[in-house]
């Protein structure tokens, strides 16, 4: 096969891979960028969500005075869990059970303790996610058909990306010579658009084809029941460790801070950015939070009754294929630094979306043109048939 | 481009075809919003919104205490890789939320308090429990509910399978009695 039509062949196959599908890519794209600062946009959307801190030197209530502070508002509620946001601009998000049988998240200040709001019935950050994650199919039996149908596309813009930079010759010299034309017709300035944005988003590209792939594959084997996991499957405390006690007297606990302190204490380096209270008599508090490496949680299991460390889950306990398999969800949502990372991750998101569009018009512009000419040409010599009309302008992609 | 249709027409499907093969993907948009009210009732299901699940079966009497059951969803069993699994929610009588220990769930009668069966997860308000429904589970099969409080102390009751979930007794019917 000569140079020119391995070129051809490669340019069809770059244009293939999304051109059937782009309008499903570019809402997946779309949808994924929103995702991606949801919890900000929430945030400018709704006052509740905000940590407003009281006077200058206000400071964060430990977790047992925020429990305490929602009792003392709310008697009859029951905390179930709570969690500190990365970001110290959010309210904590706490889980609580209400009598008529609700179990709601609601929004407490970390300064005072006092609930600010509910989360509404539409949650804006969940609907982002579930539309991007699977296109809103129920999971019924194992992984949904929209989350395949979803993390499939992975596929596609991976080899995009490879294709992409075979076609487009020395690429590398676009980052010293970045070209943008916006004089010579929407054609040449989408192409250029197209080049250029596609360039500098190389690593992104990678980056979310690769965790997307990811995604496909995790539902794989967790549809096979295939599982790579070191985490402890943590049984229910034994009957031996719940203590007796009178009727209508449930056992006392510790409190809340101590199990805490007891469990960092055993464990350096464990932080307690979120926390499970025990979901009967016979379950254990769970608390966890990032390590030093930022991309991954530590978790510890303590029994209620005296705080002994029942079970934990640690960087340390990890294999090296767990290191890279759980790295691949915030590496796709890029949500491991805060907001600066959430903004470089939406910022390309919106790229990525725009060389959707960019590359649909430059398929349609560049179709529209070479039909024409295909269609001239008949005129003038009717008994030549212009086989594929659209590969006649294609190979003037590769030299722009 | 008119000149061009005077040499060559192409049919007037063929033309739309051409037109509008690439767009043909919009149509995808139909499953999010097909499942879009699928979506919000399982939020307001998962929430409480829409009450305890989607069947309730009613207060149950268990000793001193009782309990409000209901199937989460009005449905047979799911497929599990550890069998079928069946999920009940729960509330507590509102004055036996300092009471009562824990509660259980089994299909037939537990021989103690030891094999109780699956307990509830969950607070007094709102819990869950996901049954196994055994290979061997009669039609006629009763589901047992054995309470346990705070001294040790054990109060049972059941209630018929067809009363507590009908979907899975026509699962059963339908998978056929196994021997």
């Amino acid at each position: 096969m000569s140079k020119k039509s391995r070129s051809k062949l490669w340019f069809l196959v770059h244009s293939w891979l999304a051109l059937p599908i782009w309008f499903f890519v570019l809402i997946v794209c779309v949808t994924g960028t929103l995702a991606v600062v949801s919890q900000e946009i929430v945030w400018l959307a709704n006052p509740d969500i905000r940590a407003s801190k009281p006077s200058d030197d206000a400071e964060l209530l430990s977790y047992d005075q925020v429990i305490a502070a929602i009792k003392r508002d709310e008697p009859q509620v029951i905390v179930r869990s709570l969690s500190r946001p990365d970001e110290s601009h959010f309210a904590l998000s706490v889980n609580l059970s209400y009598p008529d049988g609700r179990s709601l998240e609601v929004y407490a200040n970390p300064y005072t303790g006092a609930i600010q709001g509910i989360s509404p019935s539409f949650d804006f950050q969940q609907f982002t996610r579930a539309l991007h994650g699977w296109w809103l199919v129920p999971f019924t039996n194992g992984f949904s058909w929209g989350w395949y149908l979803v993390s499939l596309l992975g596929l596609p813009l991976l080899a995009s990306l490879v294709t992409g930079l075979v076609v487009y010759k020395r690429f590398w010299k676009g980052f010293f010579k970045p070209t943008l034309r916006f004089n010579h017709g929407a054609r040449i300035f989408w192409g250029d658009f197209h080049r250029l944005s596609g360039i500098w988003s190389i690593w992104f590209i990678a980056v979310i084809s690769i965790t997307g792939t990811w995604f496909l594959i995790q539902a794989i084997l967790f549809d096979n029941q295939i599982s790579i996991s070191s985490e402890p499957v943590v049984p229910v405390m034994s009957r031996e460790k719940v203590p007796m006690s009178s009727p209508g007297v449930p056992a006392p606990m510790i409190p809340l801070d101590d199990a805490i302190s007891i469990a960092t204490q055993r464990i350096p380096g464990l932080e307690a950015s979120f926390v499970s209270l025990p979901s009967n008599a016979y379950s254990h508090l769970r608390i966890g939070g990032r390590g030093w490496y930022p991309l991954m949680f530590q978790t510890a299991e303590i029994n209620p009754y005296d705080g002994e460390v029942a079970a934990a889950h640690l960087l340390s306990d990890r294999s090296a294929l767990e290191f890279v398999t759980e790295s691949m969800r915030p590496l796709h949502t890029g949500d491991f630094g805060g907001l600066w990372i959430k903004l470089i991750w939406a910022f390309f998101g919106l790229v990525l979306s725009m060389m959707v569009l960019s590359g649909l018009l430059i398929w349609s512009k560049r179709t529209a043109l070479a039909t024409l000419n295909a269609f001239k040409r008949t005129t003038r010599a009717p008994q030549e048939q212009a086989q594929i009309p659209a590969m006649q302008a294609q190979t003037q992609e590769g030299n722009p | 481009m008119s000149k061009a249709i005077t040499v060559q027409p192409p049919s007037p499907l063929r033309a739309f075809w051409l037109k509008w093969r690439f767009h043909i993907n919009i149509l995808l948009l139909l499953v999010p919003l097909g499942f879009m009210p699928k979506y919000f009732a399982d939020a307001a299901l998962f929430r409480g919104d829409s009450g305890l699940g989607e069947r309730e079966i009613g207060e149950v009497q268990v000793g001193p205490w009782s309990v409000k059951l209901a199937e989460f969803r009005n449905e047979g069993p799911r497929p599990d890789p550890a069998g079928p699994m069946k999920a009940f929610n729960a509330a507590l009588c509102a004055t036996c939320g300092e009471q009562v220990k824990a509660t259980y769930l089994r299909i037939g009668k537990p021989r103690s308090l030891r094999a109780a069966g699956v307990i509830f997860f969950g607070t007094p308000y709102r819990m869950g429990a996901l049954l196994p429904i055994p290979e061997r589970t009669p039609v006629d099969a009763e589901l047992w509910i054995t309470m346990e409080g705070w001294d040790g102390a054990m109060h049972q009751a059941s209630i018929p399978l067809s009363q507590a979930s009908p979907a899975t007794v026509a699962w059963l019917n339908k998978r056929g009695v196994k021997p």
